[in-house]
């Protein structure tokens, strides 16, 4: 078992880095309201851990049975009927889903499931009518026809049902459910918390910590505790007794686009252009998503970029992260982004250096 | 009607006296039904009214078309109304309505070559034909295989006709194939006449059995001054769905691994982007199976303007008609090299002196319209192609050439631009010279593509074509691309809105605008181009990596839950970005030997490429050149 999964605290009272939030959502399920909860923060920063600590804390170690089911569902749309298969996590009392993963058939899914959860309410011990919970993930990846008939439902179905989303923008969400959501942010860990964790988990596996080590990984993690626990394990597995100087490799994607940067810097015509474009597929072939690809390209060009040209290139980032969403074929955008660049920069050289 | 059985027809070279009743004989009611494409051949033996029907149906949409042009509808309307004029006395001159009265015959029939000389396809060819056949009749029977010549060209380039007039002039006789009346599915059932139904493809299939028979039987029975006869296949049944295809292949097949007597197939090629309709197909899978099965292949280009309109001048001498030269030459090059067609038009034109006149007029008037056209570039022989006599034939381009056109940017030197003067002005920098070619959009609806495929081929091939600094240009070129992608794609709501019925005009209105676009972008945008070169179209490379994509999501999301059962599931983004790439070092791959990660990585990569490479090789025939005209 990775040690990301290993030492991650299963109950809200052992919850360390985000121990406020833990505490009030106590506070909530000791009242037994528990209106619907949308998460929100950057990834690595703990959302589906309090989310299933939460659970826990509701049901009680019931809900830790949990079983992987491959649902087929079957869906009437009035003038032919839609097959989905969708993979879901389920317990006696809640039901974990990634509706996103049906594409743009995602608002089907995501009425049929609650409708289904309303239809026969579990009956908890004392004989009280209980809700059970569903828990959907990458909320702010639903298509909006999606995100509408979840507020639908969300209001016909409340009594039966609860719904914790989890998403990493909720600026992605429609209003009209945020509005109907009790609203979680979960910040990124700073730096010390991730140290205090990495510290934590070394003394568990008894190791030694050379000083400045967790910082260091701290730090190359970018407040991402997920990914931090991740090399402080790839480095413990590629050298122990860890080295006062030792760094974890670093992301081979991540890498990659540094890469792509750096020939973007290099040369600016439409060869090389063709040439970032065949990097660019090999991303998209093991799946990177292009916007991640934007986003690490941008900070990656930002580096080594003249401040006066940061601002417009920043521009055309959104600009072309904006059309991305639009659009069906992301490397055409992704493309339209590097052009631009280059040609900004292609410009400013010449009128710097002449 | 009865139903023929399929006849095994032995016709003297003398074919025409033949033709003459054959032709009667098939004037009955059944005459009018639709014809299969690969009857083509035979349409020179119908009779005119029939024929005449969707010709003028073209030719009205064609003035139709030009009225909704861009150029003053005022002079349109009245040419449109001296077309439909002329249309309507051309109608009754034929005597539309079943009147039998002409005896005169068809030109193209009246006219057809009688001796190698009169031919209009290149000597080469023929020489060639010419050469394989005389072979094969010399040669000495009881081998098997390389009895079968297969013949390949686009409508109306004179296969048929060549391999009769070399049999006549070789004084062989020609075993024919001849399409037997159909009896339609639909009319067996609802005249419940009692006949049996006999599918097309069963009766092509007895044919070939009766063939491969004769072709046993005939050295020993008939004798040796009776065997020099080939058999000339000119119709093949149209099949659809795979199972009659297989038989039809089959079939034939059988035919050119088993016939002793030389076989000559005569396949219509139809242009690819015509065939959007699955039973055309065939054509192309055809003919390399048959190439597969041994057959020799001799392929017929298009005529040239130049022996087209020869033969169309002879024709005019003798019928005494003294049409101009302009007009001849017209007819010819709006006939795309398809002389049969060329001779019909030349006839239709023919039939009363004043409409040469009329149709002189018109085009005596558009010239001076075109001159404040805002379509440049139809000085020379661009013009007969926009200004096509009523029935011209409409041309169609391969997506390629259209792709060519666009990606190649042709424009008119600097010098002859006429500033116009009530034009909005223009800073310099989004000038343009004005296009050696049509309106974008004209050429990309006689492309039949598809908005999404022109799309990827433009975006896959046009950096190639773009001058090495214009990096600027390429980002111009690259964006209207990526605008154009935003309009195909829509909203999310707009695919999921696909079943409702209103939503396809708009849809298919964006498409439109998209492939719009798209063209004039990547014309607009590429400023600077480079220096002409041969290039190599490729395919988009958009296609496979979409396609391995979905397969590798699919691949992760199978895995996902197998180790995270406990902990909740992960988001796939996630897996992606940060577990897939600590799988490496922990987890499964534990015991792997553990080099630089990013070796691993690329060389995993470069061994996929490689694998696009292999699979790219076999969809190769997408890949065409274009060369720089």
């Amino acid at each position: 078992m990775l040690w990301v999964d290993k030492y991650r605290p299963k109950t809200l009272d052992k919850v360390t880095v985000h121990d406020q939030v833990a505490q009030n959502l106590r506070k909530l399920v000791a009242e037994q309201d528990c209106p619907h909860l949308l998460f929100y923060g950057p990834s690595g920063s703990g959302k589906k851990t309090l989310i299933m600590a939460l659970i826990k804390q509701m049901f009680g170690a019931g809900a830790e049975k949990v079983k992987m089911e491959n649902k087929t569902w079957k869906i009437d749309t009035g003038t032919r009927t839609l097959e989905l298969e969708l993979v879901m996590l389920s317990s006696a009392h809640h039901v974990e889903m990634n509706p996103s993963d049906a594409g743009f058939q995602d608002r089907y899914v995501v009425q049929e499931v609650i409708k289904e959860m309303a239809k026969n309410r579990p009956i908890d011990a004392k004989g009280k009518r209980a809700f059970k919970v569903l828990v959907l993930n990458e909320v702010d990846k639903l298509s909006r026809e999606a995100q509408h008939s979840l507020r639908r439902t969300m209001e016909k179905y409340s009594a039966s049902c609860r719904l914790i989303l989890c998403c990493n923008s909720s600026s992605k969400v429609t209003e009209a459910v945020r509005s109907r959501c009790l609203n979680v942010r979960v910040n990124a860990p700073s730096e010390d918390q991730i140290v205090q964790v990495l510290e934590f988990i070394g003394k568990k596996e008894n190791l030694l910590l050379p000083v400045g080590f967790a910082a260091r990984i701290a730090t190359q993690s970018n407040r991402n505790l997920r990914r931090a626990i991740l090399f402080f394990e790839t480095c413990k597995v590629q050298q122990y007794p860890f080295t006062s100087n030792q760094v974890a490799p670093p992301l081979d994607w991540e890498q990659y686009v540094c890469e792509i940067a750096a020939d973007i810097m290099k040369e600016q015509s439409p060869k090389r252009l063709y040439a970032v474009r065949q990097k660019f597929y090999e991303l998209l072939v093991n799946c990177i998503p292009p916007q991640s690809i934007l986003k690490k390209l941008l900070a990656e060009l930002l580096k080594k970029l003249d401040s006066d040209l940061k601002h417009e290139i920043c521009h055309w980032a959104a600009h072309y992260e904006h059309k991305m969403r639009l659009g069906s074929k992301a490397i055409f955008h992704l493309e339209a982004f590097v052009a631009k660049f280059m040609s900004i920069y292609k410009e400013f050289l010449v009128s710097t250096f002449g | 009607m009865g139903k023929r059985p399929p006849v095994v027809l032995l016709s003297s070279s003398s074919d025409e006296d033949d033709g003459g009743d054959r032709r009667a004989a098939s004037r009955g009611p059944s005459a009018r039904r639709a014809r299969t494409p690969a009857a083509a051949p035979a349409l020179a033996h119908a009779p005119s009214g029939s024929r005449k029907k969707p010709r003028g149906g073209s030719s009205a949409g064609r003035g139709r078309r030009r009225a909704t042009g861009p150029a003053p509808s005022g002079y349109l309307k009245t040419e449109f109304d001296m077309l439909s004029e002329d249309f309507s006395e051309c109608l009754n001159d034929l005597g539309m309505p079943g009147s039998i009265r002409q005896t005169k015959e068809l030109w193209v029939d009246k006219y057809k070559p009688l001796s190698l000389a009169d031919l209009a396809v290149h000597k080469k060819k023929v020489e060639d034909v010419k050469k394989w056949l005389e072979e094969k009749l010399k040669a000495p029977k009881g081998t098997f295989g390389g009895w079968t010549l297969v013949l390949t060209g686009q409508a109306g380039v004179g296969k048929s006709v060549t391999v009769k007039a070399i049999a006549a002039e070789l004084r062989v006789e020609i075993c024919e194939w001849t399409t037997p009346v159909p009896t339609l599915w639909t009319e067996h059932v609802h005249a419940n006449s009692g006949l049996r139904y006999v599918s097309k493809l069963e009766e092509f299939e007895n044919f070939i059995e009766k063939i491969r028979k004769y072709s046993l039987l005939s050295p020993s029975s008939i004798g040796s001054q009776r065997n020099l006869t080939i058999i000339l296949i000119d119709d093949i049944p149209v099949t659809s769905g795979k199972v009659s295809f297989a038989r039809l292949g089959k079939c034939l097949t059988d035919l050119v691994q088993s016939t002793q007597l030389p076989t000559v197939i005569s396949l219509t090629q139809y242009h690819k982007s015509e065939s959007n309709d699955t039973a055309m197909w065939n054509s192309e899978e055809l003919e390399s199976l048959l190439q597969g099965a041994g057959a020799h292949k001799i392929a017929f280009n298009p005529v040239t303007i130049n022996s087209i309109k020869k033969n169309l001048v002879r024709i005019c001498k003798q019928e005494g008609s003294d049409l101009t030269e302009e007009l001849v030459h017209q007819i010819a090059t709006s006939s795309g090299g398809d002389i049969r067609h060329a001779i019909m038009s030349l006839q239709y034109y023919c039939l009363d002196p004043r409409r040469i006149n009329s149709s002189l007029a018109t085009t005596a008037i558009l010239p001076g319209l075109k001159g404040h056209d805002e379509v440049p570039g139809q000085d020379s022989d661009g013009r007969s192609s926009v200004i096509a006599s009523p029935c011209g034939r409409d041309e169609t381009l391969t997506l390629f050439h259209a792709l060519g056109k666009f990606l190649h940017n042709k424009r008119e030197p600097y010098g002859d631009v006429v500033v116009e003067v009530d034009s909005f002005p223009v800073k310099e920098k989004l000038r343009r010279n004005p296009l050696k070619m049509d309106v974008p959009e004209k050429i990309l609806s006689q492309a039949h593509g598809k908005v999404r495929t022109v799309a990827d081929f433009l975006y896959e091939n046009v950096l190639d074509f773009i001058d090495d600094d214009a990096i600027d240009d390429a980002w111009t070129v690259v964006s209207y691309l990526s605008e154009a992608d935003c309009l195909l794609a829509g909203s999310p709501i707009a695919s999921a809105r696909w079943m409702v019925n209103e939503s396809y005009e708009s849809e298919s209105m964006t498409q439109l605008i998209a492939a719009s676009v798209a063209a004039r972008g990547v014309l607009f945008g590429n400023a600077h181009v480079s220096s002409s070169r041969w290039h190599t179209i490729r395919s988009p490379g958009v296609w496979q990596i979409d396609q391995s994509f979905r397969f590798r999501k699919d691949q992760i999301l199978r895995e996902r839950y197998d180790c995270s059962c406990t902990s909740g599931s992960r988001n796939f983004c996630d897996i992606v970005t940060e577990f897939k790439p600590f799988e490496r070092w922990i987890g499964p791959l534990n015991d792997m030997p553990r080099s630089n990660s990013l070796h691993h990585k690329v060389e995993g990569g470069s061994s996929l490429i490689d694998r696009f490479g292999a699979e790219g090789s076999s969809s190769e025939e997408d890949e065409d050149a274009i060369e720089d005209w």
